[in-house]
């Protein structure tokens, strides 16, 4: 029954999506909701490991930056198709989830939180400090767009977020999912029912690091350019917060959270220096009144029924 | 060799203040400060505005500036992390929030320039062949002044014990009439007070910018790994290694690898010793 | 009968505290045996170096002819040596049916398949079926005691390390509760090893007590035999425990 009402649902969100704009007829939408449906797909893939296991990932950028830099090195250096540039991203952002996961995941203690921050830090550090292959301040730019049309391209980052977060929230709510939240609950307790809760959290962070990097590719070709700030800790804190708002572990609600607050802040675009400060009093006033977010929760008593 | 000794010297003295009070209030209150780097800013900005702005003498203002960013810790703990204190991500949460807000307020107020801190001396001085900035030099010594005398605070006064009887046990200190809650703030005053210092004595030959704390904090994350996680030994001992680590790979390599090392040395430490070199037990 | 479970000289330490010093005993399939001690004798600690939640000092331990030493407790319990914690950890904002499940998704019962239905016979077989929707959270003390022990049957052990059971328990849950043990015991032919200080329940429920006190075994017998032992009542007396109900 709830099922069949969640899909009801995400049918009348994704159709919402996809007739806006023709709708209203603005080549200006268009370019926002790209940018909100791809900051819908990395909240998603942050809210896929951090949320359900509760490992804050506070270098989710790293992922976003490493998938944007490889689409683009690969597309401006080696001149390849770009379409070898998403599944480049998906596999480099992995294999940093690998490097820092492996150290870190099987520790106690805030080491999983600490090495991301800094990674991500330090990797932005780098993109400036290696400036002659890496454009420094500016990035790299002229990077070959997916499809003429920007309306197209639009419908393409849509399906593939579509499927990557419907991907996500089947994972989240089979036995594999109930594991992660068992994770959440406790990991003595896991260890105690048999789980090797630190191949679960491993292989949850290279999925969440996979499709991150595949947002961070998207958005190179849709900014035809990308730049150090994607590595920055701004970048992630501004994915967590959509999360928070989304509500943490239901998947969908992060897309959600990142779709209402994108447009929201459009609404405060003459206000463009107030934007990360509205963000982080957000957050604030999130962890102190609502804590368990607002887009889920409402969908939840909307649905009616139990379950997430 | 001698100028790697003394630049490595400065490099470490104010890493170690800045891990210093970051392993302190995670040892004693188990917080994980993530906004520990905007205590730096904030005494950065703080002895700027005081002395730039409102021409206090430097000898007052920079006190002064370590004091407010002091009692802006204090306030941070009690007003934002103490409710919250319950749940590990929510401190991570709303201190990460904090230091963006501080960031956001700092550049809107002061704008993305650099901006110029004075120091307390301008000239240089001569040691054996290597000239090296009178600021850096004092910066050095006022830093090995203030751990020796924080270290003396912990082990010889009344409220170094109750620091050390907090972070053993909270409840078993309130039961002793230790009020737990107030040392958790002064700790985190404390902890803000070392950073804003580090700020004070080092702005003058850094770059002051809103989001100046971030690295610092980072090297501190990697400096308290290294050492273990609640050590304050520790940390001093990491500082040492990372200051002189990133000095040397500067000579011999390029300034341009420093900021790996940081990094490398925090995946050893997790593979090879997870506890830090005087930490305890902290893996399964 | 051949041994299920031996331990051959375990050692812990903590710092300058020997917590568990040359600890050996067998176990035989299909016995009850307990573990008698007072507060702080090691009992948990030595449950903890046989599960894999810690690592030996010294010593060995071998379960069905394999050495578990070394091994990590998830590979513990999938060998067949499951476990209930003392203060119990159930997962936190999931349901009573979840907590379950989760046993259930080990890989050594895992291709079993079964999973909801599996884990709702075991609620029942523990008495909780009514409750499998609550959160596991708000169920009452005995009842989350029930849970760990239905999470931990999730995993098909051989033998099932009990820490504690009865503790902070009142007397009309320790009656069904003992009950219970005995059923799994008569109808599952589970092997037990119990901790438990509470001697009167206890003592009915075991048919063999291993005494430990200040980290080393003292004596080992039936339970007749055991309260008798000049060294146990010794233990008993002299420490911090009371000794309600040993005789």
């Amino acid at each position: 029954m709830t099922v069949r009402r969640d899909l009801v649902g995400a049918v009348l969100a994704v159709s919402i999506l996809a007739v806006a704009p023709p709708l209203v007829g603005s080549s200006y939408l268009v370019g926002v909701l790209t940018v909100a449906v791809i900051y819908g797909l990395w909240a998603a893939s942050w809210d896929f490991m951090s949320g359900l296991t509760g490992r804050e990932n506070f270098g989710f950028a790293l992922f976003i930056g490493a998938g944007a830099y490889t689409a683009g090195f690969l597309d401006t250096l080696a001149h390849l198709s770009p379409w070898w540039g998403l599944a480049a991203g998906m596999a480099a952002a992995a294999l940093f989830s690998l490097l820092l996961g492996f150290p870190t995941l099987r520790l106690k203690g805030p080491y999983f939180a600490l090495a991301m921050l800094s990674a991500s830090a330090i990797m932005q550090r780098l993109m400036l400090i290696f400036w002659e292959t890496t454009g420094g301040e500016e990035g790299l730019y002229g990077i070959a767009p997916l499809f003429s049309s920007p309306l197209a391209y639009y419908y393409f980052v849509l399906a593939a977020t579509v499927a990557s977060v419907a991907f996500l929230v089947m994972l989240a709510r089979s036995p594999w999912g109930l594991i992660l939240r068992a994770i959440r609950g406790d990991e003595a307790t896991c260890l105690a029912a048999g789980i090797d809760v630190t191949f679960y959290k491993m292989v949850s962070l290279i999925i969440s690091a996979a499709f991150g990097g595949l947002g961070g590719a998207l958005y190179a070709h849709y900014q035809l350019q990308v730049s150090p700030q994607l590595f920055s800790v701004v970048t992630t804190i501004t994915v967590i917060i959509m999360v928070y708002v989304g509500g943490m572990g239901s998947i969908y609600g992060a897309l959600g959270g990142a779709l209402l607050l994108t447009l929201l802040t459009e609404l405060l675009r003459d206000f463009g220096q107030w934007r990360l400060l509205v963000y982080s009093l957000t957050l604030i006033l999130i962890l102190f009144f609502l804590p368990g977010g607002l887009v889920a929760p409402l969908w939840r008593r909307l649905r009616g029924g139990g379950g997430r | 060799m001698l100028e790697i000794l003394l630049y490595g010297a400065v490099t470490s003295a104010i890493y170690a203040l800045l891990a210093v009070g970051f392993t302190l209030i995670f040892g004693v209150a188990r917080i994980l400060n993530l906004a520990h780097g905007s205590f730096y800013a904030l005494g950065a900005y703080a002895t700027y505005v005081l002395s730039s702005t409102l021409h206090l003498p430097l000898a007052l203002a920079a006190p002064l500036a370590v004091l407010c960013v002091a009692g802006f810790g204090v306030l941070l703990e009690r007003v934002l992390v103490r409710p919250l204190r319950g749940s590990q991500i929510g401190v991570l949460m709303i201190t990460l929030a904090a230091s963006l807000v501080v960031e956001q307020v700092l550049l809107i107020t002061f704008g993305s320039e650099y901006r110029n801190v004075p120091s307390f001396i301008d000239g240089k001085v001569a040691i054996g062949h290597v000239d090296i900035g009178g600021q850096r030099l004092l910066t050095l010594g006022v830093a090995v002044v203030a751990l020796g005398a924080l270290l003396l605070l912990i082990h010889r006064t009344r409220f170094g014990a109750a620091i050390l009887a907090v972070s053993q046990d909270p409840e078993a200190a309130q039961y002793l009439g230790i009020p737990a809650d107030r040392v958790f703030a002064q700790v985190m005053g404390l902890s803000a007070g070392l950073a804003a210092l580090a700020a004070v004595l080092a702005a003058p030959f850094l770059t002051v910018q809103p989001g100046m704390g971030l690295l610092p904090m980072v090297k501190a994350f990697a400096i308290v790994i290294v050492g273990g996680l609640g050590s304050i030994p520790g940390s001093i001992l990491g500082a040492l290694l990372l200051g002189y680590s990133e000095t040397i790979v500067a000579y011999l390599v390029s300034t341009s690898w420093t900021e790996l090392v940081s990094l490398v040395a925090v995946l050893f430490t997790l593979v090879l010793r997870p506890a830090g070199l005087f930490g305890k037990r902290a893996a399964f | 009968m051949s041994a299920l479970l031996r331990a051959d000289g375990l050692g812990k330490r903590f710092g300058g505290l020997r917590a568990v010093k040359q600890v050996s005993f067998e176990l035989a399939a299909g016995e009850i045996t307990g573990i008698l001690g007072p507060n702080g004798a090691g009992k948990t600690t030595l449950f903890n170096l046989l599960t894999g939640f810690m690592a030996p000092d010294e010593g060995r331990v071998e379960f069905a002819g394999k050495v578990l030493t070394g091994l990590a407790p998830q590979r513990v319990v999938n060998l067949g040596l499951a476990r209930t914690f003392q203060l119990c950890r159930p997962f936190v904002g999931m349901s009573v049916l979840e907590n379950v499940m989760v046993g259930c998704l080990c890989p050594r019962v895992r291709a079993d398949g079964g999973g909801a239905a599996r884990a709702m016979e075991l609620l029942r077989m523990v008495g909780l079926e009514r409750k499998a929707q609550t959160p596991a959270q708000l169920l009452p003390y005995g009842d989350q005691r029930r849970l760990e022990i239905a999470r931990a049957l999730a995993t098909r052990p051989r033998l099932l390390l009990l820490d504690e059971p009865f503790a902070g328990l009142g007397k009309a849950e320790i009656d069904p509760l003992s009950d219970l043990i005995r059923r799994l015991h008569a109808q599952e032919g589970l092997t037990l090893l119990i901790i438990e200080h509470k001697l009167r329940e206890f003592m009915k429920l075991v048919t063999r007590v291993i005494a430990m006190d200040f980290g080393e075994v003292i004596a080992e017998g039936d339970p007749e035999g055991i309260v008798q032992d000049p060294r146990v009542i010794r233990a008993y007396i002299g420490g911090t425990e009371d000794a309600h109900g040993a005789a």
